[in-house]
């Protein structure tokens, strides 16, 4: 269980949080959804360390890491994937895998990296080629890949489904979902894709300008018309 | 015949020397994206640390592993001390930072260990080999140059390949906001990047130190060629360096043999100046030509 309470993050002058508080429950996908600018990029860096927050706190699991810094998030069981996907283009696919699995507690078995090539077939055909060579949705299946290898109880998504075709977003989809019931994973979803996002999130928080609007569950969301004008553009 | 063998020849050793000291530039550059100034320098300092326990009666070997150390804990004690401070800001701060390093050490060691030209013994024959009844280019020292160089740069391979530390190493240089999301320690790896950039610079100057002269502004030259030589190779392909230090020793060897050795520094820039034009990225890019 992820937890946010009172959140500000600036930037400068700009507040681009603003008391921020929600929970993203344990085994649940959690959306995050809002407009350009809204602050959910900025939400996910300040949960995970890559921003500090003026004020405010983050719990994972009851303990607060709030100031704990960015390198040790991921041996607490924390996986951020940022936006723009956060491939290592210079590295083959396996280097980036094996990098996701460095960075836990105890060593993963070859094993797991396997468990990674059977849930993505495209990337076992290219162990060996450099990550440039992938495509959109290829390289979405690698960071997924390789956050998964570190084991995590929270993994925060950035916009996995930006520049994909709807196809491939919905294959992505289905598998958090899978992930999500199979292994109890909890998953903070950040998306403009709102209806997508909605469509597999159990709960959903709406953020406007670095403000919460509103935390419900996602089916609420999906069915508050107004709502869906104002700021989720469906 | 005879002629172009002992120019190919006695140009692959000073290559290697050139490679060593670019493939130093090119370690640093690729994870920081700083030219470090300060690698000539300190490749001097450590090899007067070299040439102060050997006067104390040290064999050669202590000299040279000491010097290797020293190599070490001085890059790391750049990057931790001179540089970390600026990491963040722009490039520029860093690189203007190296260049004052450059001044502070070379004051240093006139201080240290004097201004004067001190000889600096080579550990094998300086003499050409015998191959029947002739005498090649190829000295003792100069295999030994060619051999310890072409080891670092194998167990340099080695590391980043093969081993999990290099990996994180590369993913620091590569991107490090990722690097640091993945759980990598990415200002122990610039650190440690710095100081085998040190080692692998300390021993070029061991190497042009050897049965040579020592002075404080010995490896001053060297900066020019291994520049030149890391730009030639591609600035982010170590093995782009090492080609480019072969390729430039070979070329300024034949400049030198056949044209006369006052064209060599000429002959360095034109080389320089064609790279740019004709492959902006160098030999080894596989990016297109990246912003100055």
């Amino acid at each position: 269980m992820l937890q946010v309470r009172d959140l500000t993050t600036t930037y400068g002058a700009v507040h681009a949080l603003s008391d921020v508080s929600f929970t993203a429950p344990a085994g649940k996908v959690t959306a995050v959804l809002g407009a350009n600018g809204a602050g959910k990029t900025t939400l996910l860096r300040t949960i995970s360390g890559l921003v500090r927050p003026r004020s405010g706190q983050v719990e994972l699991d009851g303990k607060p890491i709030t100031d704990t810094p960015v390198e040790t998030m991921c041996r607490l069981g924390l996986a951020h994937v940022p936006e723009g996907r956060g491939v290592i283009t210079e590295l083959t696919v396996e280097e980036n895998l094996r990098l996701g699995a460095l960075g836990r507690a105890q060593r993963s078995g070859p094993d797991e990296l396997e468990r990674v090539y059977t849930m993505f077939p495209p990337l076992a055909d290219r162990r060996g080629s450099p990550a440039h060579v992938l495509s959109g949705g290829e390289r979405q299946m690698l960071v997924i890949g390789r956050a998964l290898l570190s084991k995590p109880k929270v993994l925060l998504l950035d916009e996995p489904s930006l520049g994909l075709a709807p196809r491939v977003v919905a294959q992505i989809f289905a598998l958090l979902r899978r992930l999500v019931e199979a292994d109890g994973l909890t998953v903070v979803l950040v998306e403009q894709n709102a209806r997508g996002a909605l469509s597999i999130a159990d709960v959903g928080v709406v953020l406007n300008l670095g403000r919460l609007v509103v935390d419900d569950d996602a089916s609420a969301l999906a069915s508050d018309e107004q709502l869906r004008h104002a700021y989720l553009g469906f | 015949m005879q002629q172009f063998l002992t120019t190919t020849l006695t140009g692959l050793t000073l290559g290697m020397v050139y490679a060593a000291f670019a493939l130093a530039l090119v370690l640093i550059w690729r994870s920081t994206r700083i030219v470090n100034f300060a690698q000539a320098p300190m490749a001097m300092l450590t090899t007067y640390v070299a040439l102060t326990l050997i006067e104390a009666g040290y064999s050669y070997w202590v000299g040279f592993g000491a010097a290797l150390l020293a190599g070490l804990v001085l890059g790391a004690v750049v990057e931790r001390v001179v540089i970390r401070p600026v990491e963040g800001k722009a490039h520029i701060n860093a690189v203007i930072l190296t260049l004052g390093l450059f001044i502070v050490f070379h004051s240093l060691a006139a201080i240290v260990f004097g201004s004067r030209f001190r000889s600096f013994p080579a550990p094998f024959g300086l003499r050409g080999l015998q191959v029947g009844d002739r005498t090649i280019a190829l000295t003792g020292f100069g295999i030994f140059t060619i051999v310890s160089v072409l080891v670092v740069m194998l167990l340099l391979v080695a590391l980043f390949r093969f081993t999990d530390l290099g990996l994180m190493m590369r993913a620091s240089a590569f991107n490090q906001e990722v690097a640091r999301l993945l759980g990598v320690k990415v200002g122990r790896m610039l650190t440690l990047g710095w100081a085998l950039a040190a080692v692998v610079g300390s021993l070029s100057g061991l190497l042009i130190a050897g049965g040579s002269l020592v002075h404080p502004s010995y490896m001053d030259s060297v900066v020019v060629f291994g520049f030149v030589a890391a730009v030639l190779g591609g600035l982010d392909s170590p093995i782009g360096s090492v080609v480019g230090g072969l390729l430039l020793g070979v070329s300024l060897s034949f400049v030198s043999g056949y044209l006369g050795s006052d064209l060599v520094a000429l002959a360095a820039l034109m080389i320089l100046m064609v790279v740019l034009l004709v492959r902006p990225g160098g030999l080894f890019s596989h990016a297109p030509a990246r912003r100055v």
